[in-house]
């Protein structure tokens, strides 16, 4: 079942002489529990491609689904719940440089409503996941790259969404952290979540072997490898332990 | 969805917004007491000067001196005539006895200056109770004309011209207090935007994780409601300095107009009051000022 439906997509910023076409009549399924790769050159539209899911950003022409609901038709209000349901780790983290990691963590948690001590346990089990101590009472700036990273993953995954986007989730990383992290999303994808990273490193590529690469270039979508029917066993990758997250209501 | 736990964290991350900023917050709360002592200051004179018309309008009656020897059912008649005209609300007949008795009572520890004054050398006299503003120039007119009163005195006749002047002021002062109220209200958005520019990626981060308008706006309006009760305590704090220090000097410069009672301060209900809606404008300015900036 697809969870994720681009149809026609269009992305302008500015106008006039200003004008710059980020998206160009894109195109493209994801289906549920799949590990889709978005790659393409840096300026190839790949952020914008995750803003639009995000709601951040509207299209100017087409249509956007996420899990069959027409995201031009969710409103404002309604964009918070979508935002629950879909993780997100940003090229730049976008953490409260002030706060602790568990802090930061228990955001997520804190904006659905859930009670302290769910909200401490949960988030201290995240940051374990990620390799992380959860005492760690520094503030995020003092963090390097790598455990910034880490903490943004950690907070992305918490409230177990449907769907995670991760935008160069190994830009900031060295080789060994690369593949810590690349397995830590293949083992999140394991346990039911959709997973789309843009990315433009080849090492992502080989090491996550992914169901569908997508290939954006200057905006336009240049390759889609997705399969005709999705399989949940991938070459040298077990199969998908558990059955695909969908959606809670957001509209 | 835990309402508590969400109020809870609202609550907690806008005092801790506060505490990690406090340059910001100190400046926000000494704006706002500035306007609210100006609006408080406002508020006083216009209590006060309500306060002494009122007093006017309510104790100062028209007084009738009878003629020597009016005979009972004559004053009783006369009662009753006073008593139907328009804008009269009552008619007191007070006795040579009872006049004696409040000649006494208001000379206080000089009673012996009476030694020797006979009742019987006192008139008759009614006090006459108006309801009605400008009521009393046809009353007078009406009581000269009866054949049983020797004089007429309208203590309130001058009363009605101050009356009108300081109904004027409290005008005046109503719109000076709007017009501070709005310039509060803008510069407490402006001083609490500061603020919020201040945080903007925080807020840009508590939209990207989830968090619905009032999960977003909450901390900032907590922060706002805190700083209006602060500044709004502060300016009551430094009126009440300000009127104690300038009360001798006001009372002493307006001793006629105080005459009928001395210059009071705000009541513990006004002063509430007043803080409360530094709290409420504090709310209102925060609220304005995050408002672009949780738009999703």
């Amino acid at each position: 079942m697809a969870i994720l439906e681009f149809c026609g997509v269009t992305k302008v910023y500015g106008s006039g002489r200003e004008r710059r076409v980020a998206l160009c009549d894109v195109g493209f399924v994801v289906e549920e529990g799949a590990m889709t790769l978005l790659t393409g050159p840096s300026g190839a539209g790949k952020s914008t491609l995750l803003k639009l899911v995000l709601a951040i950003e509207r299209p100017e022409a087409g249509t956007i689904r996420v899990s069959g609901r027409d995201l031009d038709r969710l409103r404002k209000s309604s964009i918070p719940y979508l935002r629950r349901n879909v993780g997100a780790v940003f090229q730049d983290f976008k953490l409260l440089q002030d706060a602790s990691p568990l802090e930061n963590v228990a955001l997520a948690l804190q904006a659905l409503g859930r009670s302290r001590r769910d909200v401490d346990a949960r988030a201290r089990a995240a940051l374990a996941q990620v390799e992380l101590d959860p005492s760690l009472r520094r503030p995020c700036r003092s963090l390097s790259g790598g455990e910034q990273q880490r903490v943004a993953i950690a907070r992305a995954l918490v409230a177990e969404p449907a769907i995670l986007l991760a935008d160069e989730p190994t830009g900031n990383l060295d080789p060994r952290l690369t593949r810590e992290i690349l397995d830590l999303l293949q083992e999140v994808r394991y346990r039911g979540t959709t997973v789309v990273i843009a990315t433009h490193d080849p090492l992502v590529h080989q090491s996550l072997g992914p169901s569908q690469v997508l290939a954006l270039d200057d905006g336009r979508l240049v390759a889609d490898s997705a399969p005709r029917r999705r399989t949940t066993t991938l070459p040298g990758h077990a199969p998908a332990r558990v059955r695909p997250r969908t959606l809670g209501a957001f509209a | 969805m835990n309402p508590l736990a969400s109020l809870g964290y609202i609550v907690h991350r806008g005092l801790r917004g506060m505490v990690q900023a406090p340059l910001v917050q100190m400046l926000a709360v000494v704006t706002i007491g500035v306007c609210m002592l100006l609006l408080g200051t406002i508020t006083l004179a216009w209590a006060n000067a309500s306060s002494i018309a009122d007093r006017w309008g309510v104790d100062v009656p028209i007084t009738a001196y009878l003629v020597d020897e009016v005979d009972p059912v004559a004053i009783a008649d006369l009662v009753a005539r006073i008593d139907e005209l328009p804008g009269v609300e009552g008619v007191e007949v007070v006795g040579p006895e009872q006049t004696l008795a409040r000649l006494r009572d208001g000379l206080g520890d000089d009673p012996e200056l009476l030694a020797g004054l006979d009742a019987d050398v006192l008139p008759v006299s009614l006090e006459i109770h108006l309801d009605a503003q400008g009521a009393g120039t046809p009353v007078a007119d009406a009581l000269r004309a009866e054949p049983d009163v020797e004089d007429v005195v309208v203590a309130g006749a001058w009363a009605e011209h101050a009356e009108l002047l300081l109904e004027t002021l409290r005008r005046i002062a109503l719109g000076a207090a709007a017009l501070v109220g709005a310039a509060c209200l803008a510069i407490v958005w402006s001083t609490i935007r500061l603020a919020v520019y201040a945080r903007r990626a925080e807020i840009e981060i508590l939209r990207l994780v989830g968090g619905t308008g009032t999960f977003v706006h909450g901390p900032f309006v907590i922060e706002g409601l805190v700083q209006g009760l602060l500044g709004t305590a502060l300016a009551v704090g430094l009126l009440w300095i300000g009127f104690d220090a300038a009360r001798p000097l006001v009372a002493e410069a307006f001793a006629l107009a105080f005459a009928a009672g001395s210059l009071r301060f705000l009541t513990p209900a006004e002063a509430m009051a007043l803080v409360a809606f530094g709290g409420v404008l504090g709310v209102l300015g925060s609220r304005a000022a995050v408002a672009r900036y949780v738009e999703v």
